[in-house]
């Protein structure tokens, strides 16, 4: 039996939703390493972008930072943002788009702006950055979010970047490039969005996890269908080349 | 043939701080890590400037000082935190106390908004944002953040965001010759747009280099010199972040800056010590070490 890491599990998991040829926003963290990973393995064809500029990124180090100059070398073109996020992604041209929040609702819309009332923020977060312009255009967008009960409500405190907004037709109402998002993997769980109402479906129970937990650890009323199966284990390989991708485990973990 | 007078843009770091007035508003250069213009936020605040609205797409340490200095009040911007550390913790307080304004944009939309400024037209249109709070939720700006409307084309929906034309723009670079030919190396983020949008421009330049050297790679040169009003030439511009091929962010003091930042007394503290306890960006680098300093230099081919 292959032993891993949470961060290990969420990042083989999150790497195999990257398909071969794909224009992907990798951003930093355990979506970098997602994207690496699948273009170490599965997806040797897939371009990775980062939205300072960076296209075509296979950084010998991973960087801190979206402008970190860690993801020059390697790359086909150093840009700027007018490039990526406009020229790439507001044209229709990215495949797949990685996002984090603080809050998710049922319909996959995110929060990272502020906890608590906008007119007097409890929490100030970082913002959309790129989110909202990626959340908008990107063709797939997946989600990676850490379990807590607190985080999957019916309501946000601040809606920053779109999921389906408020269902059916909302996307192409406002004339959204891109498709939404596909799946949400957290440390529980997978989810993805029910095609006619898109409203957030279980998807896939981790390893050590019940449907239960999971319905025990949402706010809102969660679509269980009849057959949900148990996300798949990561590979010794894969955790191999997670750490030559990451070697002093800036984002796995001292211990990893 | 006869050799036209060369123009000297250089000036000092404080006669270029002291040109920009309470209230003025700033393109503030540089994207996350890197090419941070961290000595001009010192010198705004040991010049003790007031009210100043920043335009920026994602900074960090530096939206950071300017915040927590009470050097500016207002921020249009897209992002802030420390990367990889996390929150900006001053931003936070700062906006809890009812001290500093955010009004939220996207990457995209500043870029545009940068854009629509450097090609003197009012608005750019854009696809984000739309259908979420970044459109319904507004502070100081209120019916001016922006505005949906149906295109008059083809009818769709289309966010338009208003352009913006700064006091000044501050931009910080690799190499500049003295007449402001500007250099930059590796991303350009949103700084050609940026360099362009603001009624002035400040470059700073970690290198001098002569007007024949700028010739020799003209492709380098992405912000010409008819841009440029005024020129600072300092090392180490963006310590404790990076500059591409000249010098590595400093982890250690960004991460003693980011705990130190926690509370209010940390902060002060640091304030105190590396920013108004220092006549010049000299003296911030002398505190830091410059034995600290050479371990930071880029190492080729990899740039850092």
């Amino acid at each position: 039996m292959v032993e891993y890491t949470k961060i290990e599990f969420l990042i083989a998991c999150a790497s195999s939703h990257v398909k071969d040829g794909e224009m992907v926003f990798g951003g930093t963290g355990m979506p970098l390493l997602a994207a690496l990973l699948a273009k170490e393995t599965h997806a040797p064809k897939s371009n990775l972008i980062s939205e300072a500029g960076f296209i075509d990124a296979r950084p010998r180090e991973v960087p801190l930072s979206v402008a970190d100059t860690r993801y020059y070398y390697g790359c086909s073109a150093s840009i700027g943002l007018i490039e990526t996020l406009g020229f790439l992604l507001q044209a229709g041209r990215i495949d797949v788009g990685f996002l984090g929040a603080a809050q998710i609702d049922e319909y996959g819309n995110l929060n990272t702006s502020y906890i608590g009332p906008y007119d007097a923020p409890k929490v100030k977060l970082p913002g959309s950055g790129g989110g909202n312009d990626i959340a908008s255009s990107a063709k797939r967008l997946i989600i990676m979010m850490s379990h807590d009960k607190r985080k999957f409500l019916t309501k946000l405190d601040y809606m920053t970047s779109p999921g389906f907004l408020d269902g059916p037709g909302a996307r192409e109402k406002w004339s959204l490039v891109g498709g939404g998002p596909e799946i949400v993997i957290t440390d529980m769980c997978q989810m993805d969005f029910d095609p006619d109402t898109k409203k957030i479906r279980l998807k896939s129970v981790h390893p050590g996890f019940t449907v239960q937990d999971i319905q025990d650890n949402v706010m809102f009323n969660l679509i269980i269908p009849e057959d949900v199966p148990t996300t798949e284990e990561p590979t010794q390989e894969q955790i191999d080349i997670m750490h030559k991708l990451d070697p002093n485990g800036i984002y796995l973990g001292k211990g990893g | 043939m006869t050799e036209a007078e060369i123009e000297d843009k250089c000036i000092t770091l404080a006669e270029a701080a002291k040109m920009v007035n309470d209230g003025d508003g700033l393109f503030w250069g540089g994207f996350g890590y890197q090419r941070a213009p961290i000595a001009f936020a010192h010198e705004l605040v040991r010049q003790k400037k007031r009210n100043l609205t920043v335009y920026t797409c994602g900074s960090e340490v530096d939206l950071e000082i300017m915040a927590g200095a009470g050097v500016a009040t207002r921020f249009e911007i897209a992002f802030s935190a420390i990367e990889a550390l996390g929150l900006s913790n001053n931003i936070r307080r700062r906006v809890s106390e009812g001290k500093l304004e955010v009004e939220d944009y996207t990457n995209l939309a500043m870029a545009m908004r940068f854009l629509g400024g450097a090609l003197n037209v009012p608005f750019m249109p854009i696809r984000s944002m739309m259908g979420t709070d970044m459109v319904n939720l507004t502070r100081y700006r209120g019916d001016d953040k922006l505005k949906v409307i149906d295109c008059p084309f083809t009818g769709d929906k289309i966010c338009l965001v208003p352009s913006l034309q700064p006091d000044y723009s501050i931009v910080h670079v690799q190499r500049v010759d003295k007449l402001g030919n500007a250099q930059i190396d590796g991303i350009v983020g949103e700084d050609l747009e940026g360099a362009r949008c603001g009624k002035k421009l400040i470059i700073l330049a970690e290198e001098l280099i002569d007007t024949a050297e700028i010739k020799t790679r003209p492709d380098q040169t992405k912000i010409p010199a008819m841009y440029v009003d005024h020129v600072v030439i300092l090392p180490y511009v963006a310590h404790p972040m990076m500059c591409h091929d000249y010098y590595d962010y400093d982890l250690e003091h960004l991460m003693t800056f980011h705990q130190m930042t926690r509370t209010e007394e940390g902060w002060q503290e640091y304030l105190d010590n590396f920013i108004l306890g220092v006549d010049d960006h000299y003296g911030y680098l002398n505190l830091v070490g410059w034995e600290n300093l050479h371990k930071l230099r880029a190492t080729k081919p990899w740039g850092y």
